[in-house]
């Protein structure tokens, strides 16, 4: 494989990831404050769909993906007022809306099965995509490609660099810290949701107007991508720029499997297909494993020096979620 | 004579939360041109006109029943188990390989071996979840949800090679299934249609789930870690072991499923590629129905055979009035919303009855209220 069709692969990779970076930088600020939005898998799925149909027939790429904004928007919206308003479990209305959301795009979807439409070009940006290997690489991308380096960007500076972000980590984790200091929880809760329901539904027109373009109802292969979403919010430790990494990591290990595939003829195709499920499970395992009482116990075992070392390692790796996750706020 | 009132109110309430979904259903109905009492007739009779609608609701209600009765077990343990999909295609394909391996026995003796090998896969596949979240903390929604696409890709595998059914893999079309299963270990036909033992067999384990949940010390236990971990720890009682159990059992359930649904209905493994292709989604649709029957076995039958009624009546009322059978399953989740909320409506309306207590109740009964005060202070 020569420099050329190397530096080719990687940008396509930073491409693959951009939708994954939209509906996981999305639910880290759903979750930041508090609200898991677990209805991801079918917001994609029914994103995906609405934006290329909506981009089909206005014939207008940028109207796809406000329609896809609206409708993540709006499903947020539903999770937020059943778990917000109606205190029911999150787990069950998003988890009902994962599903509900997955039919109606397979359903609403038959009529633009397989037709071809709009889809997103590359847009270079000219000065930059003469330098020597980064510009290949970064600045011949599509449109959405730069947005999710931007969203990725402003999501960290705004959760760890701003006065709102701060508060916004305090709803989070002490809802009764944040009320006394002046805040509306319940309010700030339903915005943030919604904000990040809306970027959740910029993941699916990104795949069906770009890196997939088209719809192919069932077979799109896009069904389980929010799943994997999921896990790589928690992966990210609820850091933007951690999940982005590991947004990155994940399309990477999936070009992989695909350059790889022709090499290892012995291994079935299946094996590539499912590898990156047991790699998130590892890594998911690498990241909880500093939580647990019996790896205190067993450092607290260790000699000094190896100690300090293994101790260092899992608080690299370790991630704690927002100690208010997923419980509704009562003001008495 | 107002609180009977009340209390009877209370047990009605999922009734009138089906009906207050089906009435949102017609509004949209209504909206898609459609003629709602036509429509809610074509279903009706799909699901129960006929003898043969009957048992074919029946036969779709035993996974989501089997299903259900496993995330009762999980759930009440305060652990999420969405992955009835992965869990029911391991029990089946091992249920499928003692079915096809073992020709030369008894059919009683393969069929109970395919149904222990059915929930020994799907404790398997539950129960690596459990252990992760247990020992290692990995978020058990998440993993399940992995482990679903590792069952998939693992049957596609299966069916295409090693399993495949040798007639196929002569031809050059290569169906990805299994060969099928000898007559003699075929579940029996309990009525000249499709309604298998299957069914039977699922009530009565939802009796002993029931007794399972209520009546030993291991369902108590689950019960109370899901209830407070904190309090079981303190208890005595060894959290993460029963959490790993829950799960455990929870998957077996679902595996079972795969495997009466292999010797019930199916009498092969056949696969489009996808999970659902072969589960029909029973692994996602056995949690609406047991959240729905408030992660009660006994009532998880009920409405097992509820939502087995929505599913086969959707497909009459999209042939019959030509609805879009995917309105059946936001259908379903308006159900599911519908009744969790009252669920908090009730509860919140006690909250309130007891608050009110004092005057309104004679002295005689145990104040409630003042109880907790006192057990505060």
């Amino acid at each position: 494989m020569n420099q050329e069709t190397l530096l080719v692969g990687l940008a396509g990779v930073l491409a693959a990831a951009a939708p994954i970076i939209f509906a996981v930088v999305g639910e880290t600020l759903s979750e930041r404050a508090g609200v898991i939005n677990l209805s991801m898998n079918g917001t994609i799925l029914l994103t995906a769909m609405s934006g290329f149909a909506v981009a089909y027939t206005t014939d207008s790429i940028f109207l796809g993906f406000l329609a896809g904004m609206l409708i993540g928007a709006l499903v947020a919206l539903v999770v937020a007022f059943a778990s917000i308003t109606l205190k029911q479990s999150q787990v069950a209305i998003g988890f009902v809306l994962a599903l509900t959301c997955r039919d109606l795009a397979y359903f609403l979807g038959n009529p633009f099965m397989g037709v071809s439409g709009p889809r997103l070009q590359a847009m270079p940006i000219s000065g930059l995509n003469d330098i020597p290997v980064l510009g290949p690489l970064f600045f011949r991308q599509e449109m959405s490609t730069y947005i999710s380096y931007l969203a990725i960007f402003l999501a960290w500076l705004w959760i760890y660099r701003t006065r709102p972000g701060l508060m916004l980590q305090g709803i989070g984790e002490k809802p009764a810290a944040a009320y006394i200091r002046g805040a509306n929880v319940n309010l700030m809760r339903y915005v943030y949701t919604v904000i990040g329901g809306a970027l959740i539904g910029l993941a699916g027109p990104t795949y069906s107007l770009g890196v997939r373009a088209g719809w192919m109802g069932t077979i799109s292969g896009l069904d389980g991508i929010g799943w994997i979403a999921l896990s790589i919010t928690i992966f990210g430790g609820w850091n933007p720029a951690r999940a982005a990494f590991g947004a990155y990591l994940f399309a990477f290990l999936q070009w992989l499997g695909l350059v790889l595939q022709p090499v290892l003829t012995q291994v079935p195709s299946q094996v590539l297909q499912v590898a990156p499920f047991p790699l998130m499970i590892l890594t998911l395992l690498l990241v909880n494993i500093g939580n647990t009482e019996w790896v205190d116990r067993t450092l607290a075992a260790m000699p000094e020096s190896a100690r300090k070392f293994t101790a260092k390692v899992l608080r690299a790796m370790r991630a704690s979620p927002p100690a208010a996750l997923g419980v509704p706020f009562e003001r008495d | 004579m107002r609180q009977r009132f009340e209390t009877l109110i209370d047990a009605l309430l999922p009734v009138i939360a089906t009906l207050a979904a089906l009435a949102v259903g017609a509004l949209m109905l209504l909206a898609l041109k459609v003629n709602p009492i036509e429509a809610y007739a074509a279903l009706w009779d799909g699901a129960f006109g006929s003898t043969n609608a009957l048992a074919e609701t029946l036969v779709k209600a035993t996974p989501l029943l089997l299903v259900a009765l496993g995330i009762c077990i999980s759930f009440r343990g305060d652990v999420i188990n969405i992955g009835g999909e992965g869990q029911m295609i391991i029990g089946a394909v091992l249920a499928t390989w003692v079915g096809l391996t073992f020709t030369g026995l008894p059919g009683w003796l393969v069929i109970t071996l395919a149904m222990v090998a059915g929930f020994t896969g799907g404790a398997v596949w539950g129960g690596v979840p459990g252990v992760l979240k247990a020992y290692f903390n990995v978020n058990e929604i998440l993993s399940t949800v992995m482990m679903n696409a590792i069952a998939v890709q693992l049957m596609n595998f299966l069916l295409r090679g090693p399993m495949i059914d040798p007639s196929q893999a002569q031809l050059a079309s290569k169906i990805p299934q299994t060969a099928r299963l000898e007559d003699a270990f075929h579940l029996a036909r309990l009525a000249p249609t499709r309604l298998h033992l299957g069914a039977l067999i699922a009530v009565i384990l939802a009796i002993l789930v029931y007794i399972l949940l209520w009546r030993t010390t291991l369902g108590f236990r689950i019960r109370a870690v899901g209830q407070s971990p904190f309090a079981s720890r303190y208890a005595g009682i060894k959290v993460p072991r029963y959490m790993v159990l829950a799960l455990l059992l929870s998957g077996a359930f679902a595996g079972l499923a795969g495997a009466v649904q292999v010797y019930g209905v199916n009498y092969r493994m056949i696969t489009d590629g996808s999970a659902s292709g072969f589960t029909g989604s029973a692994g996602f649709n056995g949690i609406v129905a047991a959240l729905f029957g408030q992660l009660h076995p006994l009532w998880s039958i009920p409405a097992s055979i509820l939502f087995g009624a929505l599913l086969v009546g959707a497909n009459s009322m999209q042939r019959m009035v030509q609805v879009p059978s995917a309105l059946i399953t936001v259908l379903n989740g308006l159900v599911v919303v519908f009744v969790v909320s009252s669920e908090i409506w009730r509860r919140r309306r006690q909250r309130r009855r007891m608050a009110a207590a004092p005057e309104a109740e004679s002295p005689s009964k145990p104040d409630q209220a003042q109880v907790r005060k006192e057990a505060k202070s």
